[in-house]
């Protein structure tokens, strides 16, 4: 197993956001977290990626409201649970986040290059920028270009290339086709299985479960800030109930 | 022509100092209101190092800034980093502080005038107006630096990581930046161009205890003109500010101490007009 996470809870003041979630993943695999809005899925990505402990010294610090975060998780052999985000990102688990957030005063190239931040290797860093321009052609055609005056679909495809720039053994991507025409849709998502066929294993947050039951190996459906039901996309979509009321198909 | 030069070299060192403030402030969300404090504590060490001690007045200058960078990092360390999150406290710290650099000086010097002598003496004139040589080596002094921060921010690793940090440190974060270390590293690049600015400012101007507030109320226009955290912003603001200043002072006798009440009308004006300044982002929610 790469990432395994058990009994994770995340509580905001009174609100439980995520409650004793379990789940992992496998080396190579595609694997999906789908759920309705605010069932927890991002929760479940920044408490991985070390954005909620952040978050909670953030808020200790500055006497704000209480934080509370509970539950192991397991990347590549060793609990990573207690360390710093930018430690996390070190040993591979690298997030996506929600809403691209490309740096919008920097050029396309310097977004590239701040996700390369930990590869000191200069050879290895060449060599990644090669991929990522191969898998994006159009960020090099772009390099020069201020990331605030992409499209959004151009944003997106940033925002992967700059997190596939950190040399990710686990690459979580969050919502990745929210706000995009569905031309763009499709390629985003045909982008994302390249990479996952790179070998790069991906944890893919997702509310378009359409597509995106047909890309991954495996998927978990999220509600409440529970995992409600796993399994193939074939399997949670021959389950009548599941597909009403949560999938909304 | 005097109003150009005054224009150029006021404008170039209110660009350093608040470069400097921006900096910290976009990094960390700090507002440092004794930066300028920093810089006086520069231009009284010299004044300490080279008048009574005697020393070589450019190794005094050397000296001054070191020390005042060290001074920056152990106040850093030791006050503002424990509260950094809170940023009312901050900004009380750091009233605090510029007040507490005030009275010891005032306690070490007194109140009375010093005075710096020039690191080269002479002149020469353009235009039947006096260019002392000293200002012009001061003038090229802070472009020197300004180029080199300017360097040190486009071109570099650690530029990027500061650029990345100041733009949104939840994403630098998660591209393996480190925040506490980036922020000491950048307290220490402000402060030390604080204390730079008051070396090379030292010899053109007379020493006194108030004299960092002033600057700061200038700079304060200056980073709301060009708009809060920006670089850029900063960088041309400073020279707007510098010669509406040098203008102020030619055009209106005696004008002098108009100064402080222009940059405090543009500043409010700039707030009422346009908040974000000219060149800052409007304030986005990090979340
Ligand atoms: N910083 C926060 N403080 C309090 N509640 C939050 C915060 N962030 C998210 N939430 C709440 O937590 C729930 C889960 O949010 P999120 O993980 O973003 O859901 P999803 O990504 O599945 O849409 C939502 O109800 C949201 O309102
Ligand atoms: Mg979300």
């Amino acid at each position: 197993m790469l990432l395994e996470i058990a009994h994770l809870n995340v509580r905001y003041e009174k609100a439980v956001l995520i409650n004793d979630l379990s789940l992992h993943v496998d080396e190579g695999e595609l694997v999906s977290l789908v759920g309705p809005n605010g069932a927890g899925k991002s929760t479940t990505l920044r408490a991985i990626s070390g954005l909620v402990a952040w978050e909670r010294e953030i808020k200790r610090r500055s006497a704000g409201g209480e934080i509370v975060l509970e539950g192991t998780v397991t990347f590549d052999g060793e609990r990573i649970d207690q360390i710093p985000a930018h430690e996390i990102v070190r040993r591979g688990l690298v997030l996506c986040p929600e809403r691209r957030r490309p740096f919008r005063e920097m050029t396309v190239l310097e977004n590239l290059m701040a996700g390369a931040y930990l590869l000191r290797d200069r050879q290895k860093c060449r060599g990644t920028l090669d991929k990522v321009y191969y898998l994006f052609p159009l960020l090099q055609q772009r390099s020069r270009q201020i990331a605030g005056t992409l499209s959004g679909g151009e944003q997106q495809m940033l925002a992967i290339g700059r997190a596939f720039m950190s040399d990710p053994k686990l690459l979580c991507i969050d919502e990745p086709s929210t706000g995009l025409a569905p031309l763009i849709r499709r390629e985003v998502f045909d982008k994302i299985s390249e990479i996952s066929r790179l070998g790069i294993t991906i944890l893919l947050v997702e509310q378009e479960v359409g597509v995106v039951f047909q890309m991954a190996h495996r998927n978990y459906v999220l509600s409440s800030g529970k995992i409600i039901a796993e399994g193939t996309g074939q399997q949670l979509l021959a389950d009548e109930v599941l597909r009403k009321t949560y999938l909304g198909l | 022509m005097n109003i150009l030069i005054t224009g150029l070299i006021t404008g170039s060192m209110l660009a350093l100092l608040a470069i400097g403030f921006s900096l910290i402030f976009g990094v960390a969300r700090i507002v440092n209101i004794a930066h300028t404090a920093f810089y006086m504590v520069a231009a009284y060490c010299i004044y300490y190092l080279s008048v009574r001690v005697g020393l070589n007045p450019l190794l005094s200058m050397l000296t001054a800034v070191a020390a005042v960078t060290v001074l920056g990092l152990l106040v850093y360390k030791f006050l503002i980093d424990p509260i950094r999150e809170h940023e009312g406290a901050v900004l009380i710290a750091t009233i605090a502080l510029a007040m507490v650099f005030q009275e010891v000086t005032l306690r070490l010097f007194t109140g009375d005038y010093r005075t710096v002598d020039f690191l080269i003496t002479g002149f020469f004139t353009v235009g039947g107006v006096k260019v002392f040589y000293q200002q012009l080596l001061t003038f090229g002094v802070v472009l020197v630096t300004l180029g080199a921060v300017w360097f040190l921010l486009m071109k570099t690793r650690l530029g990027l990581a500061i650029r990345s940090m100041a733009e949104d440190r939840e994403v630098a974060n998660l591209m393996g930046m480190n925040e506490s270390r980036l922020a000491m590293i950048t307290l220490g690049i402000s402060v030390a161009l604080a204390g730079l600015t008051g070396a090379v400012l030292a010899p053109l101007t007379v020493l006194n205890p108030y004299m960092w507030m002033e600057p700061l109320i200038i700079m304060m226009a200056v980073v709301v003109l060009g708009g809060l955290g920006s670089i850029k912003g900063s960088f041309v603001a400073a020279f707007i500010l510098g010669f509406t200043e040098a203008l102020v002072v030619f055009l209106v006798p005696k004008g002098a101490f108009l100064k402080g009440s222009v940059a405090l009308t543009i500043m409010i004006l700039v707030l009422l007009i346009r908040p974000e300044g000219l060149f800052g982002v409007s304030f986005e929610e990090e979340r």
